[in-house]
């Protein structure tokens, strides 16, 4: 097809902007403090991996950063488990209230955590979930379990029905086909869901910070409270921003083609 | 939700999971919200019913309002740079070879960063002394986000931007790549310009896709929190104070249950008309 | 075990309400399934869309009356059912 002879140039300039902060934020990172806070350089004058040293040795930040991958881990699985037969339903079959519910559960993806502050840190306390992880980890069901079931129902509509029904004429019971055909088909799309969750539950600070304080408290909330007396530690903080784009950054390579469905609640 | 699908309302037992759980993370804190909002709360033994008094000061008080007039304009803001801009570089991107995946992955980057984190990238990006882009516009004119209000609020909108024109850059790339090759042949045999096949192909079939983003778009920067929290704070003053912000600040600042709970059932009342419109055309566009 | 959630006799009635109102659209789909059709709204919708709608309206309109008047509630309380029937009828 015929493209503008500028194309190229403005998307490359676009990429290379949108990299432009974050390589900042890695430049930061590998710098001391003093560095830091000394003159102004483009590029780093002292190479250091002393703020990286910091997170992997000091407890509270290598704990936090576990906190998260375990909270959000517990979060995906739980998601995905209740989702995908519900999702199943919303593709395959007409029941009484469906559309409502359908539209019940967007209206929770869309719903501002803020609403749910008062109430989460109140119930989580009189059940005793309060900062655990599996608290965590049901909190964020709350926009997690919607969007799954969205972007699964996406993908599920792409499959023909014949499927089905042929496996029911070959004798297989719904929850034999469920398991035996039907999910192995869908893998890449529980993947690609499942990326989505993890993602969600990892990006979101607001909730996992009021129902926590010590024993799960997630990287978010430490690296928004490190406003010491002294003054904030830049590097340390950097090299913490670092840490928490790598998980999603190695991810994203396997998700690429399908970014675009997940964030659409797999409506493209 | 495509039709033709079969009857059987055995199939609630499906989806019952997903009401069970929901109904615990949603249902019954909406509902405990709906009891705060009509007491005033001193402790769970000493509370007075008031009726509607809260949801009265609410809807009057003008730090609320001001909150939501600038939400507002945010949302529309965003809205006016990201969609231009997210369609003007999804028409540049590359559309074969190896280079691709590459940009795919290089404009997804951004949307995967933990909100807080856009936060600090932005919180050191933008600051006169550490940062380069502070540093940069310093040399032009005076610049110092925590200081001046129009410059915190340029830092959380260009915040914004850096942050999720990708989603609109992804969905528009995604729609154009669904357009069959023939479209453009034709156009080409045709002698059409450029301008003249992205306003008569490109555009009309962008139509769904950009529907999305718009109200994708305008949900998320209409519950903005993190971002700016990190980065002002809502300051100076109350410059880029949003409602999540004074929400928040309200119910866990200050813990007064009764106005955070008026408070709260008002945002979520808005969020539930634009969300019905978001339900009525999503669906609606599906078929 | 529900004690934190604060509970009073007028919201418990308000839920009781809504709880009621559902049944009661459940079992009336059992015994005449809604048929959708468009009305003053112009889009497609069946009688539980428009319960839905006409709740939602009604709300907005009594935020906005007690963002602006000193009148009375029962007034707008009033306007609320009267703009519910009239979206549930005509829609």
């Amino acid at each position: 097809m015929r493209r503008l002879p500028w194309a190229r140039t403005v998307f490359w300039l676009y990429a290379a902007t949108l990299m432009l902060p974050l390589l900042w934020m890695f430049g930061m990172s590998i710098r001391p403090n003093a560095d830091i806070l000394g003159a102004f350089s483009l590029v780093p004058q002292r190479v250091t991996l002393e703020n990286y040293e910091t997170f992997f040795t000091d407890s509270t930040w290598y704990s936090s950063y576990l906190n998260s991958i375990v909270y959000t881990s517990m979060n995906t699985v739980m998601s995905l488990v209740v989702a995908l037969p519900a999702a199943y339903a919303f593709s395959r079959f007409r029941f009484a209230g469906d559309k409502h519910l359908f539209f019940w559960l967007l209206t929770n993806r869309m719903a501002p955590p803020a609403v749910f502050l008062l109430p989460f840190f109140q119930i989580y306390q009189s059940v005793g979930l309060f900062d655990t992880h599996l608290g965590v980890a049901l909190a964020h069901m709350l926009f997690n379990v919607p969007l799954a079931v969205w972007i699964l129902e996406g993908f599920m509509s792409g499959i023909p029905r014949e499927i089905d029904e042929t496996a029911a004429i070959d004798g297989y019971s719904l929850p034999g086909f469920f398991f035996r055909i039907f999910l192995p088909m869908i893998r890449s799309a529980i993947g690609v869901t499942a990326f989505f969750c993890f993602m969600f539950s990892w990006v979101e600070l607001l909730i996992a910070r009021t129902i926590t304080s010590v024993d799960a408290k997630p990287i978010a909330a430490t690296m928004t409270r490190t406003v010491s007396a002294a003054g904030v530690d830049w590097g340390l903080l950097a090299a913490a921003g670092v840490m928490t784009i790598i998980p999603g950054a190695i991810l994203i390579w396997f998700v690429r083609n399908y970014i675009a469905k997940g964030f659409a609640l797999g409506r493209v | 939700m495509s039709d033709g699908r079969q009857k059987h309302n055995r199939a609630w037992w499906l989806v019952l999971p997903v009401v069970v759980s929901v109904a615990f993370t949603a249902i019954i804190p909406l509902m405990t919200v709906v009891n705060y909002s009509v007491q005033d709360i001193f402790s769970p033994f000493d509370r007075i019913f008031v009726g509607l008094d809260w949801f009265r000061d609410v809807a009057r008080d003008p730090e609320v309002r001001g909150a939501l007039v600038r939400t507002l304009i945010f949302s529309a803001q965003v809205l006016l740079i990201e969609i231009p801009l997210g369609v003007l570089i999804a028409v540049c991107m590359p559309r074969r070879g190896w280079t691709v995946s590459v940009a795919l992955v290089l404009v997804a980057l951004p949307l995967l960063i933990p909100w807080n984190v856009v936060g600090t990238i932005w919180q050191i990006f933008a600051r006169g002394d550490i940062g380069l882009g502070g540093w940069a516009v310093n040399k032009v004119v005076n610049f110092n986000y925590t200081l001046d209000s129009a410059d915190a609020w340029i830092t959380v909108l260009a915040m914004d931007v850096w942050h999720w024109t990708p989603l609109v850059v992804l969905l528009a790339y995604a729609g154009l790549r669904s357009i069959p090759d023939p479209y453009f042949q034709a156009a080409q045999i045709d002698g059409a310009s450029a301008w003249a096949t992205f306003r008569h192909i490109q555009l009309p079939r962008l139509r769904g896709v950009l529907t999305i983003a718009i109200l994708l778009r305008f949900m998320d920067s209409f519950m903005i929190y993190t971002e700016p929290f990190v980065v002002t704070g809502g300051g100076p003053g109350n410059a880029t104070s949003f409602l999540s912000i004074l929400l928040s600040k309200i119910a866990v600042g200050q813990f007064d249950l009764g106005p955070a709970g008026a408070f709260s059932l008002l945002y979520f009342l808005i969020v539930q008309i634009v969300c019905y419109v978001f339900f009525t055309v999503l669906t609606r566009s599906g078929r | 075990m529900f004690d934190w959630m604060l509970w009073t006799t007028p919201t418990a009635l308000v839920f009781a309400g809504i709880a009621a109102l559902l049944l009661i659209m459940g079992v009336w789909a059992r015994l005449s399934p809604p048929i959708a059709r468009r009305g003053f709204l112009r889009i497609e919708t069946d009688r539980g869309d428009r319960l839905y709608i006409g709740l939602i309206s009604a709300a907005a309109f009594l935020v906005l009356w007690i963002a602006v008047t000193d009148l009375s509630m029962l007034l707008a309380l009033g306007g609320a059912l009267v703009l519910i029937v009239v979206i549930g009828r005509w829609g």
